[in-house]
């Protein structure tokens, strides 16, 4: 009986090891690329990232755990566009994993073809704020930007393990064919939007907004990152007054206040809703992440 | 035959209705199918369009500034390896220059900044990947008051050696003894360094030429514990030989980082460092051991606007006295320095910092002193802040001051990275 126990602890202990081996270990840096790497990846994979959805994407720090994490990596996976500029080099000198530096197979930047917003025509600089000079980063809030980001995470994971090619572009191809078919629910909940405007709080709906035909009228922030000032604040409240706004669309991570105080003075309603997977408890995968947006903005109107 | 018709609606007739029931339901899967393929269209279709407005504006801006850089730019950008997109100055290094201005009053008329404005420092910072094994950090720092451009750290780092794990660093660095040491004038959280600091290493603190190698141990907790070992010129002065060293100053430094939860951190580190203080082999040695321990909150929601940092580090020094030969003092001095600090950060732009500081020192038996220090940081954005810090000095060996610093720190160039 003992010897059956044995032998049954060390059969265990080997398949959980064999198990673990099997699979692609994922790093991103954001909570939505690793729902979508899940979905392309499903079962060879195990996916973590740095970055929680109810964080502001701009303020994950390099800490020595996240190090300790990449270290033992086969994938990283981030957004680009020097989203992660403040941290990702400290995270990945840190590690000491040759495989996840910039240019190697486990080194993956998704934005690579996906369709972008707001890349400057001028040269910038920083009196304008938090500009971004690559284009706006927040680029996953397109459902189709999501479809080239699903894709170019199948092709890496084909080329780390092209004997699960078919299994990963199968996947792919499912994770395609849902987008396809939630647009159409989207596109119909948001059908009372299109064409018309709102109001955000920071430059993360542009990608969003202009997939479902919403035109953005103005942004709570003077500038990216700078917090809203009482002057700007009042042209805010002008601009809502005359163009008849009637919504303000912000991320879970900034403070209600402004948009409360602008509220009150114009009656515009105020909808919060994350911006990344897990940013609220309803936001459990992209489809989800995408349905709570949508949900949120139709139920205000409702209300 | 009776049974015939009633055969017959069972032949014909059923199957007949069942196939037209199969065939709404076929119907209607076929119409969803079109919906949706309609739909699909429609998203190809607008999807193509953005891709033909995109081309269209990029042909539209190469023909109008058809220059070869700009072409250039346009394929390098779309690369898989645009690493940190800096696709102008492509094999420039990243520079950025940090400028620290401050007006210093204080009740002391020997110091060395005595109630005026001066512009501390400026520091050019210069960082790039040299190869695909190394890459390189140099940074100078301009002081205006002393009229010398110094390199304040020079160094390459060797990131991809045989044995995984481990790290290489050569140049001039500063030291890996405790927290502070390591730290650039603009990166500390007060206006001025700790007492204990300036009297162990001296006011630039312990950066000399050498070589350093680091480790992440592994371990079956699966935590951070990296062990750095350094051997440096043995130039420093307040606790090491000074310009007359030889042989090598030896260090050791263990780092331990543990999550507590998703909010808050603590790091436990321990420092050893080893040398003679005289010119000869090690008659006259200093030992000195350091520990730090360093707790930090920020709520992962609420990051923009609440944090808070408590920061502690001690000094322990035992030094061999070469004048004790001369029948001068005790043979030994045994020294302790420390501080302990808390920040909070109370506003997306605002915080609030207090220090307190005990230092002996380790060329003097009998002198300490204490110091109180309080401050308010107002960040104006990520790249400028401004600081207001009281602090007042009791010393028994000469007499007590109290001091204010309004400093204006700003900083051009790539995005600071922040080590946590």
């Amino acid at each position: 009986m003992r010897k059956l126990l044995f032998s049954l602890i060390i059969a265990l202990s080997l398949t959980k090891f064999l198990y673990a081996q099997d699979r692609i270990r994922i790093l991103t840096t954001t909570p939505d690329l690793k729902s979508i790497a899940e979905f392309v990846g499903k079962d060879k994979v195990d996916a973590d990232s740095l970055g929680k959805g109810y964080q502001d994407p701009h303020t994950i720090e390099a800490k020595p755990s996240f190090m300790l994490k990449a270290k033992n990596a086969d994938l990283f996976i981030r957004v680009g566009l020097e989203l992660e500029l403040g941290y990702e080099e400290l995270i990945i000198d840190g590690s000491r994993n040759p495989k996840i530096r910039f240019g190697q197979l486990g080194h993956l930047d998704v934005s690579r073809g996906v369709y972008l917003l707001e890349i400057p025509a001028i040269k910038i600089d920083r009196s304008m704020g938090d500009i971004h000079p690559l284009g706006n980063p927040h680029y996953w809030l397109d459902p189709l930007n999501a479809k080239i980001i699903a894709t170019n995470i199948a092709k890496r994971l084909s080329e780390i393990s092209p004997e699960n090619e078919s299994y990963f572009q199968g996947n792919l191809a499912e994770f395609n064919h849902k987008i396809d078919q939630k647009m159409i629910e989207w596109k119909a909940k948001l059908a009372p939007f299109n064409g018309h405007s709102i109001a955000v709080y920071h430059r993360s709906w542009p990608y969003f907004a202009e997939r479902f035909g919403i035109g953005i009228a103005c942004e709570l922030e003077p500038k990216p990152g700078i917090p809203p000032s009482p002057g700007h604040l009042k042209e805010v409240i002008d601009i809502i007054k005359s163009k008849n706004i009637k919504i303000i669309l912000m991320e879970v991570f900034y403070d209600e206040k402004p948009a409360r105080f602008v509220s009150q003075q114009t009656g515009v309603k105020v909808v919060i809703v994350p911006n990344s997977v897990g940013g609220t408890k309803e936001a459990r995968d992209y489809f989800s992440l995408i349905d709570t947006i949508t949900d949120g903005l139709v139920e205000a109107t409702q209300k | 035959m009776k049974r015939i018709p009633a055969i017959f609606i069972i032949l014909f007739v059923v199957p007949a209705c069942l196939y037209a029931q199969a065939d709404t339901g076929e119907l209607n899967s076929l119409k969803e199918e079109i919906r949706l393929l309609k739909t699909q269209f429609e998203e190809m279709k607008s999807g193509y369009e953005d891709k033909i407005k995109q081309l269209e504006s990029k042909v539209e801006e190469i023909s109008q500034g058809q220059s070869e850089t700009q072409i250039k730019v346009t394929q390098v950008a779309s690369g898989p390896q645009s690493a940190a997109g800096r696709y102008l100055q492509y094999f420039n290094p990243d520079i950025s220059v940090i400028g620290d201005f401050v007006y210093h009053g204080t009740d002391k008329k020997t110091d060395e900044i005595y109630n005026r404005f001066s512009m501390r420092e400026v520091e050019f910072a210069f960082s790039a990947a040299v190869d695909p094994y190394a890459k390189a950090d140099i940074f100078l720092s301009v002081e205006p008051e002393e009229s010398a451009v110094d390199l304040e750290e020079g160094y390459l780092t060797f990131l991809n050696l045989p044995i995984k794990g481990l790290q290489g660093k050569l140049g001039k660095f500063k030291s890996n003894f405790g927290k502070v040491n390591r730290l650039h004038r603009h990166q500390l959280p007060w206006a001025d360094e700790p007492n204990m600091l300036t009297n162990f290493f001296g006011s630039e603190g312990m950066s000399e030429p050498g070589i350093s190698a680091s480790y992440l141990i592994p371990n079956p907790w699966d935590k951070y514990m990296e062990l750095t070992f350094e051997v440096f010129n043995n130039r420093n002065s307040e606790s090491f030989a000074g310009s007359s060293g030889r042989d090598m100053v030896y260090l050791t430094h263990l780092k331990n980082f543990f999550d507590i939860n998703e909010e808050s951190t603590l790091e436990l580190g321990m420092s050893f460092a080893t040398g003679p203080n005289d010119d000869r082999h090690g008659k006259n040695r200093t030992n000195i051991e350091g520990i730090d321990l360093t707790y930090k909150w920020r709520p992962l929601k609420e990051g923009i606007y609440k944090s808070l940092t408590f920061q502690n580090e001690a000094f322990f020094s035992q030094k061999d006295n070469v004048i004790a030969e001369e029948g001068a003092g005790p043979k030994q001095i045994d020294s302790l320095g420390l501080y302990s600090s808390l920040q909070y950060q109370f506003a997306k732009r605002w915080s609030v910092f207090g220090r307190y500081d005990y230092s002996e020192f380790p060329n003097f038996a009998s002198r300490s002193d204490n110091a109180y220090s309080a401050g308010l940081t107002f960040a104006q954005s990520e790249y400028v802040f401004w600081r207001l810090q009281f602090k007042h000095t009791d010393r028994n060996y000469e007499k007590d001051s109290s001091e204010v610093w309004l400093q204006c720190n700003f900083g051009l160039g790539p995005h600071r990275k922040h080590e946590y």
